[in-house]
């Protein structure tokens, strides 16, 4: 038995099918009597360079435990998938039980853009009704001009085209 | 009194202490430049290569 761990680079287009690639891969490792101890989604990342014409992708990180020469069999699956872009598996000699450092980077920009969203949303709603607001007070504003002194417009004309 | 800031344990996957260690064209800045020593120089430059081929980090700045 080695520890390994794995990441996956997955096609960021099939992101909305990862439930049913995670069953596959999942029955794929069990079926070669490889243990998942530890499973991270850090989501779609900007690649470094472009893989197979992908500026991004869906990165998946896994903690392995299995036999050396199941993971041949597993290789050759995966090489043929065509939903992965790029994998590594890597022998590693303990496991860290801790988050990694892309998971915890993706979770702190997630965090920043979720709070950066709902004020920037509220202002311009804000923004909205001011200009609603705005209009309005334009809208009686000119009426009352036009009604009440149809000298004030004309002078602002001759002023515009000076 | 480094500039340069070491982890305990090299990881691939921190990538901003590994861009420590590489050019803006990517390349891995050497020792005798950083003033790492010999043995944390061999595990960045491994740690460094894997992160290229997951395409963390670039291994030029001529990608298209």
């Amino acid at each position: 038995m080695n520890k390994y761990e794995a990441v996956i680079i997955l096609n960021p287009n099939l992101s909305n099918k990862m439930e049913s690639f995670m069953k596959d891969f999942d029955s794929l490792l069990s079926d070669n009597s490889f243990n998942i101890l530890k499973k991270e989604d850090v989501g779609r990342r900007q690649l470094a360079y472009s893989i197979n014409n992908h500026n991004k992708g869906h990165y998946l990180l896994f903690n392995l435990e299995g036999d050396p020469s199941k993971l041949i069999d597993i290789e050759n699956k995966i090489k043929y998938n065509e939903s992965i872009i790029r994998h590594l598996f890597i022998v590693v000699k303990e496991h860290n039980g801790e988050d990694s450092h892309l998971l915890v980077e993706s979770k702190t920009k997630k965090k920043e853009a979720d709070s950066d969203d709902n004020p920037v949303e509220d202002i311009q709603v804000k923004k909205d009704d001011e200009v609603k607001n705005i209009k309005e007070v334009d809208d009686t504003e000119s009426d009352k001009a036009s009604e009440n002194a149809e000298d004030a417009p004309v002078s602002d004309e001759e002023v515009k085209d000076e | 009194m480094s500039k340069y800031e070491l982890p305990k344990i090299f990881d691939y996957k921190d990538v901003n202490i590994l861009k420590q260690f590489i050019t803006e064209t990517g390349k891995i800045i050497p020792a005798r430049v950083t003033g790492v020593s010999a043995s944390n120089q061999r595990k960045l430059t491994r740690n460094i290569k894997i992160a290229r081929f997951l395409a963390l980090i670039p291994y030029t700045d001529m990608h298209k």
